[in-house]
């Protein structure tokens, strides 16, 4: 499959890239030996170069018949990007918004997104508002409690929309 | 004698009602996650590591224990019941429990896995009582290149050894090394690679990353590439067992933890392997052959349930007499002791024996109230199953945002998970092993900071490895590792 060999050599390419940008990093670390003769940049050249070799081997199996010993492909050939967006789009507004409007109505709303992209996976996507409502209400009942517990029982701090510690 | 002093002491402590009830709500959380598919005992301790913060250290061992405990118990409900395996520990559990299921004795594979954890859980927690502080006293007198050697030995079995691509293996060790690498040199307090962001001074954090690889990674694996996959429940039965049942479990259980205990002690990761030797062993003396693979054998799930259990609990002897952690989650125990400050390793017990023996009292305890909340209350967990996927895997997101934002208390983290999920989605679709990138990451400045200490007592030369008798017997065996399975895999296939 062509398409397998593309993805595999970015992988590989992937790999290559995070070693030679280790190696960049390394290359501004001071040496300072003291007695050992390593310093604070031996094991960041140690991976770097690690890394390199690895992304370098894969790169090979890539071109040659694919990555050695592979299982079977875990679940489906194709991904199903819409859901995966909808899951993203959770995750990423829940980062963006939880320190302004709370944890509580943020992960809600982290929540609700979720479930959108997990039942478009599974082909029952409900965009009804009854559906958005439901699952709010639902999501709310499991950040409330959490949040409770962390604030009140345990005593970490977890942004609130209020300072009350209880929204 | 000493030891029944301390063990004595230690139940003292972990008897206290407070403790006993974070066992209890450890053992009940570990046994949830173990139930519930997409989350296991790495991911859960790491999302509770933020209690460290405010809950006195023995406290949230014993919990940490409790749910690192109570996921194996609770990992045999799901192998057995479903068709798709949890931990990887319970895989073999699932190839004669789904059998055994499927002809009506669900109850019967339940019943001993559940009897036969407790069997290996308990014989191992007294190979821990008494071989740990016995080890301790030894490994007092390893000095730094012998403790890089171990770690190095570490690093060379979770990722060469186990897994299919030695190759993916090492990509995988890179890539949590160079996590590591992130945040303030112990040795020279030397910034690497922080690039000037605050936040990245005190390095990744733990919770970060392993809530990011298993959980995020998990749930955005599942939406992309499962969601068509349709889950088949097999039907309960009562849970017991006939005489005769309990007459095959017995042998097997022992066995097993005879199996099990040893891989667990040394530094070979994960309890993968002796799972499978167990099953094997079972499947070779069994004198029902005709049921393995048909009807379903009761050794082959008596047998690997207890091995894993047994290996489970031995890898805490590591853990705490070393500092080494062998699998995902004591990387993470590794990492709760470090939030507290204690560095595991042979003086924890001197330093911090009553935490010690707290816990390893609370391991008897522990595996009491497992086996309670296993057998008459299994029903419980059963109705965990019946959980529909969305509102699961999205509430586990919940659950991963807790974790990560109660550590730090930072937006940024959040962003810095969803990178680390996708690097986690794109590891699993290309079968890259994820136990090498937290081993990694969190072995990986102790190792540094042992490799560097050796060489100063060196006086720089590389050739301190080889002068000491221990250390060079330590690289020796590591060399063996790394080489000898595959001089074995050639001359199987010249012979076949």
């Amino acid at each position: 499959m062509a398409t397998q060999v593309v993805r595999q050599s970015a992988v590989a390419g992937g790999v290559l890239v995070l070693g030679l940008l280790l190696a960049t990093g390394a290359i501004t670390i001071p040496s300072a030996a003291g007695y050992a003769g390593v310093g604070p940049n031996f094991l960041p050249w140690v991976v770097a170069v690690g890394l390199v070799l690895c992304g370098g081997f894969l790169l090979w199996e890539a071109r040659s018949g694919g990555f050695r010993q592979m299982d079977d492909l875990d679940g489906a050939k194709q991904g199903h990007w819409p859901g995966f967006v909808w899951v993203s789009a959770g995750i990423l507004a829940n980062a963006a918004l939880i320190t302004t409007i709370g944890f509580i109505f943020s992960c809600a709303l982290c929540f609700v997104l979720a479930v959108r992209g997990f039942t478009s996976a599974e082909g029952r996507l409900d965009l009804s508002l009854r559906a958005w409502v439901t699952d709010t209400l639902i999501g709310m009942a499991i950040a409330a409690p959490v949040f409770w517990m962390f604030t009140q029982a345990l005593a970490i701090n977890l942004p609130g929309l209020t300072s009350t510690g209880w929204l | 004698m000493d030891v029944w002093n301390n063990l004595l002491q230690g139940f003292i402590t972990a008897g206290t009602p407070i403790n006993l009830l974070w066992a209890l709500v450890g053992c009940t959380i570990g046994t949830a996650v173990g139930v519930l598919p997409g989350i296991g005992p790495a991911t859960a301790v790491a999302m509770l590591l933020p209690i460290t913060l405010k809950v006195e250290a023995t406290a949230s061992m014993i919990f940490f224990a409790g749910i690192y405990y109570g996921a194996m118990y609770g990992g045999s409900t799901t192998s057995i019941l479903l068709n798709t395996p949890g931990e990887a520990g319970s895989m073999v559990t699932a190839l004669e429990g789904n059998k055994m299921a499927k002809h009506g004795r669900a109850g019967a594979a339940l019943a001993t896995a559940a009897i036969g954890s407790f069997v290996a859980g308990t014989i191992a927690t007294l190979g821990v009582t008494f071989l740990a502080p016995l080890i301790a006293t030894h490994a007092v007198k390893l000095g730094p290149p012998e403790y890089f050697l171990l770690m190095v030995l570490a690093f060379c079995t979770v990722s060469a050894v186990l897994g299919q691509s030695t190759l993916r293996g090492l990509t995988a060790l890179g890539i949590g090394l160079a996590m590591g690498l992130v945040g303030i040199d112990q040795i020279t307090a030397q910034a690497r690679y922080t690039g000037g962001v605050p936040e990245l001074m005190d390095g990744l954090e733990v919770v970060l990353v392993a809530v990011g690889l298993f959980a995020v990674a998990e749930a955005l694996y599942a939406v992309l590439y499962q969601g068509k996959v349709q889950e088949t429940q097999n039907t309960m039965s009562r849970v017991q067992m006939t005489r005769a049942e309990w007459r095959r479990s017995w042998p097997a259980w022992l066995r097993a933890t005879a199996i099990g205990f040893p891989f667990g002690c040394i530094p070979a990761g994960g309890s993968e392997i002796p799972t499978f030797i167990s099953y094997a062993t079972e499947k070779k003396i069994s004198k029902h052959p005709d049921e393995f693979g048909t009807v379903g054998a009761i050794e082959g799930v008596a047998g690997p349930e207890a091995a894993n259990n047994a290996a489970i609990t031995a890898t805490l002897i590591p853990l705490l007499t070393l500092g080494i952690p062998t699998s995902n989650t004591t990387a993470i125990l590794l990492g709760a002791f470090q939030n507290y400050g204690i560095q595991p390793g042979p003086q924890l017990f001197d330093t911090n024996g009553a935490l010690v023996w707290a816990l390893i009292a609370s391991l008897y305890i522990g595996n009491v109230m497992l086996l309670i909340l296993n057998l008459p209350m299994i029903g419980l967990w059963v109705k965990l199953l019946k959980i529909p996927k969305p509102p699961l895997y999205a509430g586990i997101l919940i659950f991963a945002t807790v974790g990560v934002y109660g550590m730090r208390q930072s937006a940024f983290d959040l962003v810095l998970l969803y990178a680390i999920g996708l690097l986690g989605v794109v590891m699993r679709r290309y079968s890259f092993p994820t136990a090498p990138v937290v081993v990694g990451m969190i072995l990986g400045p102790l190792a540094e900071a042992q490799m560097r200490n050796a060489l100063s007592i060196g006086e720089g030369k590389w050739s301190v490895f080889i002068e000491r008798p221990m250390s060079l017997s330590l690289l020796l065996v590591v060399l063996a590792v790394l080489v000898l399975p595959r001089v074995m895999a050639v001359m199987q296939r010249r012979r076949g």
